[in-house]
Order: C-alpha cells, then structure tokens, then sequence
C-alpha cells in the first residue's frame, strides 16, 4: 500500500485498542467526569467569568495564563480537557462472572468484525431476497444510481474506533468491498438507513476558501494580493488591472531575473489560462529556493491573486487545472547507513 | 489488485490536474455518462498541483517534455529543452528547403510542421510487440510479449537518443544528428525503424515459445 508522508491528527492520536483487561472502570471515569465539572465552575470562580456559559476555548485559555509553560510539545503542557478526550474509549469486559462471554463470536479474536461483516452480509441477502420477489411480479427495479462522487467510505482508522477494535488492512479492504457489492445492486435504497452508518458526507465543492474582495488603491485602480511557496521558496504577489502585462520580480523585469524559458512560461500560466495576458501588472517579491522553486511560488501567488478578479466557475477551473494547490513535494531526508535519500552504500562483498 | 512501493507526498484520493483550456469549454451537453461522473467526482476531491514542466500554452506538449527529459543529463534541463527547440528549428528549416526546392504539384505533399513530423516519426518507430527474457528449467527463452502504450512509446524516444549519440560521427552536433534521425523514421527509413523491424523479425522466429508468457 502507499505509505502516506501526510499524517492526519487521528493517526497521531493512540488508537483505541482493547488491549488486556480494563485499565479504567466505568466508576473512575464518572467520577473523573464529575471532578471535571466542578473543577470547570472553580476555575470560571477564580477567572471572574460565568460558570454556566464557561466553554472549552476558556478553559485553555485560563490554563494557560495560570499555568505557563516554556515547552514545545503541546501535548506535554498542563491541559484539562473532559475525561472522554484523555482516557481512551474502552470495551467494558466481555465475559460475565461465570468467565462465559457474552457475544457468540468471542473466540475468532476480532468478534465485533465478525459481527458486522456478518451483518452485512445478512442484509445484502435480504436485497437479493427483495430483488427476486420483485422479478416474480414482474415489477421495475429502482434504478436510481446512488450519487457516488458526494460521499466516501468510512477510513480504516474510523471504523477501528467504531468497532473499538483492531482491524488489517486485509480485513478493511475486504468489509469495504462487500459494501460496495451492496450498493451495486439495484434495490439497495432498502438498506440505504444501515448504508449510511458507514459513509460520510464529502464536503460537496471543495471551494472552503474565502475569496477576498478587490482592494482599490490610491488612484482607483483595483489590485489584489496573493502568497505562494514551492520547496523553500516564499513569494508574494501584487496584481493591478488595467495593465500592460508588465511583470516585475523584486525590482527587475521578469527577461532579466528568469532567464529560462520555462520559468516565465509559470509565471504566464495562469494569465493564459484565464485569457488575461495583456491586462495585468503584476509586482512581486521572491525569496528563498531555486530557480524553479521560485517560479512556481510566483505562479501560486499569482493564481491566488487571481482569484478575486475571475468568476466563481473560473476559480473551479483554476482548481481543477491544478494552479491553486500548494506543491507539497519537498527534498527528502537523508537516512542514516545509507548514503543518499535512497542511494544506499556500495556494497562490498568483504 | 495493484500494490505501488513507491510512496508519493499527496494522499491517495487527490487526483491528476488537467491543464487543457478546451477541456473546460465544453457545454454540459456533450459529456458521455462516465465524463459527467468524472466532473462530478473531481468537483469534491482535492487535485494535485500542475508539475512546473506541463503548462497551457499551445507550445508545450506532453511528448515532447518527455523527450526532452529523456535527452537530460544529470539534470541539466535548460541544455536539454535548448537542444530540442534547435532540433525542432533545424527540422523546419530542411523542409523549408525541399519546400521551395520542389515542383508545384509536389508541394502540398511536404509537411513543414516540425511537431507533426516529431510525432509521426516517434508513431513509425513503435515497435507493436516485444521480447521479454524468461527462465524456464534453467534456460532463458526470449519470449513475444504484447507491449502497453507507454512502454511503446519509451522505447521509440530511447532507439532514437541512443542511435544519435552512439552510431554517428563525434563531431556532429545533437540537434544535427537528431533531425536527421527525425526525418528519415518520418519517411520510414533509417537504422531505428530497421531495428524495429528486426525485433518484430525475432518475435516472429520465437513465436514457438509464445505460450511461456503466463499474463
């Protein structure tokens, strides 16, 4: 599988796991829970706030103007989060006091897995069930496809802390494949309810960004700004209208700072895509990186900057032709006993 | 199922840009059903950003920056993209040549567009199907083996560099060599369309063991 260098904070967080028998009891974390609260009305006391309307943003701030702390991590700083967020979720004990556990799947070792696939498996039969009835009276199939590209499947990691247990790759691939299979037949809309269980809702349009408005200057004319990077390189970019297609790079016309061909074509990309290449200035500072490093983070700028002048369909353009993500491609790290990032050491037979 | 080692700094769901201006100029109704799923799906996923060689202008092509970076040595991009546009110039300009050279009636017959002849000429060089070393019991057979697109056209552009910078004379410049090489495989010529003529000749003779392959 691809091994991902982007990490997402719920790989970094400790995964809930049942590991050997229960660390906490259920008693502990009420407790624990009530201990929270009144610590919570204490503190909004002492801070001079209302007890009632004191929320978690509050508490770590009032934390951490009481307790200062000079340390780098955060998670090694003095914190009071409610006991859900610290003590991990855990299974209660699956056996009763006669040591016979409860749930019929307890000795295969993963048995809420085996449940759920066993679940699944149940309702997909039903489907087929109804499906069948449906062709002895020779009525119509639902044919309406799922909308598939607005919703993904749960992750790995999600469904391990639904399931409170751990699952392999293997086991992962194989519960998503099944429901796939699921969802491809044609009366699934049966079983839609339980489907939903395990698919959320992709954020439909990824245009979360906030496009800012035009910014008018002292003799009228509208400009806007943008930042990019590339590597080590940091630009930033001023865009006039009604311009020449003038393109200055920290004081210096774009023949004299680029020589190369290539970089001045990434500096014009977005204008040529849009179609505006003669009607705007532009004025930008570069530091940091290479030759190539710094075109790009112009480029980015530019395209930001863009933005604000260019309809909301040309916007999905720009993003669609892949001018307004950030190049997450940096030099990779040397490892050591090897040489290089990948070149290992010449081996030598003695 | 398919398992890449390699690993790549964007996640799995961000998908390729496409960076062609008329791809977005297309009305709703013309899109086929998969083109309208995949509108759909590329409106939600996140996309990865343009690489700093592709960009839309009319003079950047695909195969050309893979060629060109084929050419590279130790990454020395800059001599590698100069000696192509020498190459690319140096093609137009014998055609220019032969063009006033010619007749009348022969004149709409010679193609001066040097893009044109690049890809005709690379077209021309593909082999259709190769040979791939297979041991069994102890014995390595050469065994005819269909190719895909990609391996196709890397061996066309990797005969032409080779067949440039080895067989000919030392003091000949590169864009020289090329756009003669160029040239000679668009009018189906020259040693690297005979050297794919004799792959083709040693896949025909082995094709007794054709039946080795297992995929």
């Amino acid at each position: 599988t691809l091994r991902l260098i982007c990490t997402t904070t719920a790989v970094q967080r400790k995964n809930a796991r049942a590991s050997g028998p229960e660390k906490y009891t259920e008693a502990f974390i009420k407790k624990q829970i009530e201990e929270f609260n009144l610590g919570k009305r204490h503190l909004a006391n002492m801070m001079g706030e209302d007890p009632e309307t004191f929320t978690q943003e509050d508490i770590d701030r009032a934390i951490a103007y009481l307790f200062p702390s000079g340390l780098f991590d955060k998670q090694a700083r003095p914190m009071m989060k409610h006991p859900t967020e610290i003590f991990p979720e855990q299974r209660k004990i699956q056996w009763g006091e006669d040591g016979r556990p409860f749930h019929f799947l307890f000795y295969t070792g993963k048995q809420s897995y085996y449940s759920l696939m066993h679940e699944t498996y149940e309702k997909f039969l039903n489907v087929q069930k109804h499906q069948d009835q449906l062709i002895a009276e020779d009525l119509p199939l639902q044919k309406e496809k799922r909308n598939l590209a607005g919703s993904r499947w749960l992750t790995k990691i999600e469904l391990e802390e639904m399931l409170l247990e751990k699952l392999s790759d293997d086991d992962y691939s194989r519960f998503i494949q099944l429901l796939q299979k699921l969802v491809a037949l044609p009366c699934a809309d049966i079983e839609e309810s339980y489907i939903q269980k395990f698919s959320k809702e992709l954020p439909v349009q990824l245009q979360e960004v906030v496009i800012e408005p035009l910014q008018y200057d002292e003799q009228g004319k509208a400009f806007s700004t943008g930042e990019g990077k590339r590597k080590t390189a940091r630009a930033t970019a001023v865009v006039y209208d009604n311009g020449t297609g003038k393109i200055t790079v920290n004081g210096a016309d774009i023949l004299h700072y680029f020589p190369v061909l290539q970089d001045r074509e990434q500096l014009l990309f977005p204008f040529q895509f849009l179609g505006r290449i003669g009607k705007h200035d532009m004025v930008c500072t570069v530091s940091g990186g290479g030759r190539s490093a710094q075109a790009g983070a112009i480029r980015l700028a530019s395209a930001k900057a863009l933005r604000s002048f260019v309809t909301e369909k040309e916007v999905e353009c720009m993003r669609q032709a892949g001018l307004l993500t950030v190049d997450p491609r940096v030099k990779e790290r040397k490892k050591p006993g090897q040489e290089g990032p990948r070149r290992k050491f010449t081996w030598k037979k003695r | 199922r398919i398992m890449p080692v390699r690993w790549s700094r964007y996640n799995p769901s961000y998908l390729e840009p496409e960076v062609k201006k008329e791809s977005y100029q297309k009305p709703l109704e013309e899109l086929t059903e998969e083109e309208r799923e995949q509108m759909e799906l590329k409106a939600v996923r996140p996309i990865k950003a343009a690489p700093p060689t592709v960009s839309s202008s009319v003079f950047s092509d695909p195969m050309i920056s893979k060629f060109t970076n084929m050419m590279m040595k130790s990454g020395n991009k800059v001599l590698a993209r100069s000696l192509m546009c020498q190459t690319l110039e140096a093609i137009k300009r014998k055609q220019l040549e032969k063009y006033h050279k010619a007749p009348e009636n022969e004149k709409e017959t010679i193609e001066c567009n040097p893009y044109v002849i690049f890809h005709q000429a690379l077209k021309n060089c593909q082999p259709i199907i190769g040979l791939s070393n297979i041991t069994k019991g102890g014995k390595t057979y050469q065994v005819p083996v269909p190719l895909t697109d990609n391996r196709k056209r890397f061996l066309a552009m990797k005969w032409l560099i080779t067949e440039c910078r080895e067989n000919k004379h030392r003091r000949t410049m590169m864009p020289e060599k090329l756009s003669q090489e160029l040239l000679l495989a668009f009018n189906n010529e020259g040693p690297v369309i005979k050297r794919k003529h004799v792959l083709h000749k040693m896949a025909e003779a082995n094709r007794a063991y054709a039946h080795f392959r297992w995929w």
